[in-house]
Order: C-alpha cells, then sequence, then structure tokens
C-alpha cells in the first residue's frame, strides 16, 4: 500500500432516470421509491467543482441504495452516504 | 487576571465578568500552610495583573478586592466588604444578614427572572438570606419554584463544587511559504510545520489530542480546519497523514501555514510508564502479531480506518485507510 488511501470512494452505476432526473432504475433492478435528495456542492471556487444530487433509493428487491448523479460529468456513482 | 492567579497553582472558575472564585485549600500546602498565606500571594499577582504599564509599583492598588469564605455569595460579600476571611463557623450569621439582593448576581441567567424573585420575596418582608433560610422547602417550592429553591440552597450556604476553567495554553507554529508553492512542495512544508510543532519546547513532550491547521492566503483572508487526532500521540507521522489530505481544501494559494495545538494528551513518557506493568507484554504480542500476519499475507495485510473528517459532506472525505501502525 503506497500511502493512506480514501474509504468508501463513488463507484460507477448504472441507472436510468426520468426526464426529470429522478431515478426510475439501477441496472436491471427498478426504483421502488426515493426517500429522500439533496445536493451537495463543493469546491466552486477551484477549476474542479463539485456538484452532486444525492439520492437515497428503496430497489424493488429490497434493497436500500444511495446513488448520485455527477453535475459536472454528468454519470451516476453509487456511494454509501 | 485569571492566567496570574493559574500561575499560583490556583484552579480558577471565571463565569462571570468581574469575578473569580478559586479554592484556597489546595494552595495553603504551597504558600506557608494557612489562608493568610494565600492570600497574600493572590493579592499580589492580582494587584501585578492590575496595574497599568509604567505605573511604579509602590503607587499600585488591588482595584479587585479578595474575599475569603466557603462559598461565592459569601466570598463575593466578604470581598466587596473588605471584610476579613469568613470562616465555616461564622458562614450561617454572616450569610443570613447578607440582602436578598446578593442572588441577583448568583442564580444565573435570566436575570430578569431573579430581579422577579427578589422582588417577591421583599414583598413578604424577607429582605435578608437569614430570612429566606426561615421558610421550608416546600413553601419555596410552592411558592418560588426552582429559582427559589437555588435562592435557599444559596442562604443555607450549600452552592455547588467551584467549576475550574481549563487553563489556555498556545502552541502555535508558523511557516512561511515562497511563491506559488503547490502540491508535493506544499505536502513537504507542512511536514516541515509538524516537526517544527513537536520539536517546540512548549510541548514538554507532551502528546496531541487535536490541532487546528491554518493559512494565511495569498489574496487576503485565512482559512483554517481543526484535526482531532483520535487518541493521543506525538509521532509525526501520524499528524502527517492526517493533515495532508486536509491541504486538499485549501481554497487558494497559501503564503503561509499555521498550526495550533487544540488540546494536550498525557506527556509521552507517563504512557510508557503506565504501559510498563499490564500493556507493555500485550503490545509486544500485538506488535508480533502484526508482523508476522506482514509477513504471510504482505505489508498490504493490516490496514485501519482512520476518521479525518467525519462530519464532512462528501462521503469519500470521511475516512482514510491507513497501514495499521508498526508496534
Amino acid at each position: 500500500m503506497a500511502g493512506p488511501r480514501r474509504l468508501n470512494e463513488p463507484r460507477p452505476v448504472a441507472v436510468r432516470a426520468a426526464t426529470d432526473g429522478t431515478p426510475r432504475a439501477v441496472g436491471p433492478v427498478a426504483v421502488e421509491a426515493v426517500r429522500e435528495e439533496w445536493l451537495v456542492e463543493d469546491r466552486w471556487w477551484t477549476p474542479r467543482p463539485l456538484r452532486r444530487h444525492y439520492f437515497e433509493l428503496a430497489l424493488a428487491d429490497g434493497r436500500a441504495l444511495t446513488v448520485f448523479r455527477d453535475a459536472e460529468a454528468g454519470h451516476w456513482f453509487r456511494q454509501r452516504a | 487576571m485569571a492566567a496570574a492567579l493559574e500561575g499560583i497553582g490556583a484552579a480558577v472558575e471565571s463565569e462571570r465578568p468581574g469575578e473569580i472564585f478559586f479554592s484556597v485549600g489546595g494552595l495553603r500546602g504551597l504558600y506557608g500552610g494557612d489562608v493568610a498565606g494565600v492570600v497574600a500571594v493572590a493579592e499580589g499577582v492580582v494587584g501585578a495583573a492590575c496595574t497599568p504599564v509604567g505605573e511604579a509599583p509602590e503607587g499600585r492598588r488591588v482595584p479587585a478586592p479578595l474575599g475569603v469564605a466557603p462559598t461565592r455569595t459569601a466570598a463575593r460579600a466578604a470581598a466587596e466588604r473588605g471584610l476579613p476571611p469568613v470562616t465555616p463557623a461564622r458562614l450561617a450569621g454572616f450569610l443570613g444578614s447578607l440582602p436578598t439582593a446578593v442572588l441577583l448576581d448568583r442564580l444565573g441567567e435570566p436575570r430578569r427572572a431573579s430581579e422577579e424573585l427578589v422582588t417577591a420575596l421583599g414583598r413578604l418582608g424577607i429582605d435578608t438570606l437569614g430570612a429566606l433560610r426561615g421558610l421550608s422547602l416546600d413553601q419555596v417550592a410552592d411558592r418560588f419554584g426552582a429559582r427559589g429553591l437555588a435562592a435557599l440552597r444559596i442562604a443555607r450556604g450549600e452552592e455547588e463544587p467551584l467549576r475550574p476553567r481549563v487553563p489556555r495554553e498556545d502552541l502555535i507554529e508558523e511557516i512561511e511559504l515562497p511563491e506559488g508553492i503547490a502540491g508535493s512542495r506544499l505536502d513537504r512544508a507542512l511536514e516541515l510545520l509538524v516537526d517544527q510543532l513537536l520539536a517546540a519546547p512548549a510541548r514538554k513532550g507532551r502528546t496531541l489530542l487535536g490541532v487546528r491547521l491554518g493559512a494565511r492566503l495569498c489574496g487576503g483572508g485565512s482559512w483554517s480546519v481543526d484535526q482531532g487526532l483520535g487518541r493521543p500521540s506525538a509521532a509525526p507521522g501520524v499528524l502527517r497523514r492526517l493533515l495532508v489530505p486536509r491541504l486538499e481544501d485549501l481554497p487558494g494559494p497559501a503564503e503561509a501555514l499555521r498550526l495550533r495545538v487544540l488540546a494536550f494528551g498525557p506527556p509521552a513518557a507517563d504512557q510508557l510508564v503506565m504501559e510498563v506493568g499490564g500493556a507493555e507484554p500485550r503490545r509486544r504480542r500485538l506488535g508480533a502479531a502484526v508482523r508476522e500476519v506482514r509477513a504471510a499475507q504482505g505489508p498490504d495485510a493490516l490496514l485501519r480506518v482512520l476518521p479525518v473528517d467525519a462530519a464532512s459532506r462528501i462521503p469519500e472525505r470521511r475516512d482514510l485507510l491507513t497501514p495499521f501502525p508498526e508496534l
């Protein structure tokens, strides 16, 4: 191990979203409910700003999952919030 | 002034402006064995603390009077009246003679409620703590509630023990940065600063519990972040591992970095002494186990989770995975 590394890094995930941006399915599994959603904005003063739209989801298979959409890159990630 | 009293070993309670309380009990052994010796020393340091710069010593006075008594209320009243020490035997009589107005400063906020209590007592003809003491607990509780009961305890000489403040001690180290420094050079500057802080004589061999990393920014303004260490440590590696990632949060180029100790832990030597009995053999066994596992599974076999910014809104910034320390 070269040195310390961060825990709980975001991992890419395939999310199908509605036109308003709300997740409808994560991979092949449908989203049962959006329990909570929130925005995180940070480092907006730097060349690499961070803008994330988090969703805490209940999936149709019973799992709870937190995903976010990176507003800068437009990609979806899952992460333990 | 509180710092001056702490300088003579007093554990000082300073919760309201204009008054300071400390127990003379523990100081008597240091200053002649009696209260008068402690008072003389305290008057000396208080007088010196109150002397304006440039004033001749013989011309100085003690604008902050001292009073000695078993409770805060009695001590303050004795100080204001310039009375000799109130002994425990005289406490009841002395308190009984005091007007109920002395309660105004002793019952806490809101002061208005205390004023209403004193006014209500006055309407009933209760103008002294002695008269208040004549009431029963039930009577006071029924008529005046919790604030009345607190007043009754004061009138009876039953006050809470002193709550001494923790003496503040500043240990700050700063390092000027060359213009345009960033990346690994900035990390290196922080490492030097950590070494500088740990080498400071004022640390007196103590471990650290928390530090504040700050920066003066080139464009003006400043930035700082507090970092707890999780457990007492004076190891440069621990501080570096925790602080270097925090540099990522710097909002702009810095012209100076500063490290301030927020809290000290026990001296490192004391920790070693404590380990000699039961903990040292355990530490040795644990160290051997760590080496054995690493020998078998590789250097990355044993890691630990290190909280670095538990309150961060960005989940991946909260914890670091670091090598389990060699023991």
